[in-house]
């Protein structure tokens, strides 16, 4: 399994196709920072744009290997495993993306933010953090539930699911806006929950474990579908048929 | 290894590509998969291979190890044919040291170590083959199943790829191959399988015939003179009904005997 995350992770980087999602993101995450009143509202924010990153991201993996070349390693390892490994991959790059999203909001909240004052320096803002640490696992889980749900969505969207390139492609896109929109979807609510409860600036803004739940039973079942799809049909660019 | 009934189709409202295969392919067997364009052959490799599940039936016993060489295999990866190589020896669980000896003694052999440190897309069809080859005999695979491997490479490589095929088979090794030149591998596959088009495969066991059938056209009442060189079990046999045919005059005959049971006739016929 090492030696195939080790492969499509090889993919992955040196195809650049993980250039886009990153630009994307922290385009997003600049934004985000610029327009927010306080640190549970950047992690609020930098957690919700995990999901279309992370779909995006593993479109990208799911789209980057040739028939012929993914053919062989089904023959060497397995369609299961290495179906398992294509999903894997982005997973691991959407959580270091996200981590890196808050690592980067708790370095650049302003003391206006709520943690203790004055603008000083990093030292002190991660001493800050350190005596409020709820807000930055509460806002780990919101990325976590986020980056669950993209990638849910990423592997429900794009073959074997989806193979023709438009239709994928708006499909995954829809599916990010839904998941960010719709009360149901556990993005949704581990966002909208923070909303509801951000009393004071302090306050840790836990997502409900509904929505954490909700998000594993979503990734296991699309992971699922994707995975029995990849053992059934071999040929997923729709132009070699 | 043995197949179940097996059946592909690519969605429950398909037609099926296969349908009802059983046969078993036991240790060191070399079968010929024989079809025309389109009929299924490249489907039934793949099912064979585990590259793809089949839709009904089972394939059970599958070696632990194989290897699957695809008809095309284009320069789509971001890594020089080395790179690839390792990964997937790798990816074939040779760690380390092992896997790169590996590598390397395939590289060589298939005449392609000085061209390996290309980048996939640059290569040209021939030497991607030889990567597609090299990867699929890393393991040195208990299974290994070839989609028209032999296109495409030069005759050093091809002679490689049959020395390579013959030593698996003799390792207890199955191998199972398509090729479009009926000559490959003439007469040492053990058994035939002809996918019919209809989904319907039959198993025909021996190598078949090891010469093509050449059909002669008539053109007006013209002389013809044709040279047949053919190997039989009894020359004797074909030259008395050679020349017994209605308008066939034996000009000359030359037969020679080999070592084995077989022996050669030429004839000139007009």
């Amino acid at each position: 399994m090492i030696a195939l995350l080790r492969y499509r992770a090889a993919i992955l980087l040196r195809s650049h196709r993980w250039i886009f999602p990153l630009i994307a993101y922290g385009l997003l995450i600049a934004v985000g920072a610029a327009g927010s009143t306080s640190l549970a509202e950047t992690l609020d924010w930098s957690g919700a744009m995990l999901v279309p990153v992370t779909a995006f991201l593993t479109r990208a993996m799911l789209t980057a290997e040739p028939d012929a070349a993914r053919a062989c390693v089904g023959a060497a390892a397995g369609p299961v495993r290495a179906q398992f490994a294509t999903l894997l991959v982005p997973l691991g790059g959407g959580a270091l993306l996200g981590g890196a999203a808050v690592v980067f909001g708790v370095l650049t909240a302003e003391p206006a933010s709520g943690l203790a004052s004055p603008p000083g320096s990093i030292a002190d803002k991660v001493s800050d953090v350190a005596h409020h640490p709820g807000i930055v696992v509460a806002g780990l889980l919101i990325a976590l539930i986020c980056l669950l749900v993209g990638s849910a969505a990423g592997a429900l969207c794009n073959p074997p699911m989806l193979r023709h390139p438009g239709a994928a492609l708006l499909t995954t896109l829809a599916a990010v806006v839904l998941a960010l929109a719709v009360d149901v979807s556990p993005a949704a609510a581990a966002i909208g929950g923070t909303k509801a409860q951000a009393a004071s600036p302090l306050a840790a803004t836990w997502p409900g474990a509904a929505s954490l739940i909700g998000a594993c039973c979503l990734l296991a079942a699309a992971w699922g579908v994707s995975v029995f799809a990849a053992t059934r049909r071999d040929t997923w660019s729709v132009h070699s048929e | 290894m043995r197949l179940d009934s097996v059946g592909k189709r690519y969605g429950v409202r398909q037609p099926w590509v296969v349908r009802g295969v059983s046969a078993d392919v036991p240790a060191g067997r070399l079968i010929r998969v024989e079809g025309r364009n389109g009929s299924g052959k490249s489907t039934l490799l793949r099912v064979v291979a585990g590259i793809t599940a089949a839709s009904e039936g089972r394939v059970t016993g599958r070696p632990a190890s194989a290897g699957y060489v695809p008809e095309r295999f284009p320069g789509g990866l971001p890594f020089s044919g080395r790179e690839y190589l390792r990964h997937m020896a790798r990816v074939h669980g040779l760690r380390g040291a092992a896997g790169y000896r590996q590598v390397e003694g395939w590289l060589e052999r298939l005449g392609a170590a000085g061209y390996a440190g290309q980048s996939l897309g640059s290569m040209s069809k021939g030497m991607c083959q030889k990567m597609a080859i090299a990867q699929a005999l890393l393991p040195s695979p208990g299974l290994l199943v070839l989609d028209e491997a032999w296109t495409g490479l030069d005759t050093a490589a091809r002679e490689a790829l049959d020395e390579a095929v013959a030593e698996r088979v003799a390792d207890g090794g199955a191998v199972l191959f398509v090729d479009h030149d009926p000559a490959r591998l003439a007469g040492r596959a053990d058994e035939r399988w002809q996918v019919g088009g209809d989904g319907a495969v039959t198993v025909l066991a021996g190598p078949g015939p090891v010469t093509v059938p050449v059909t002669v056209p008539r053109i007006g009442p013209r002389v013809q003179r044709v040279t047949v060189r053919l190997e039989t079990l009894d020359a004797g046999a074909v030259l008395s009904r050679l020349r017994a045919m209605d308008g066939v005059r034996v000009l000359s005959a030359d037969v020679e005997h080999s070592d084995s049971a077989g022996g050669s006739a030429g004839a000139e016929v007009s």
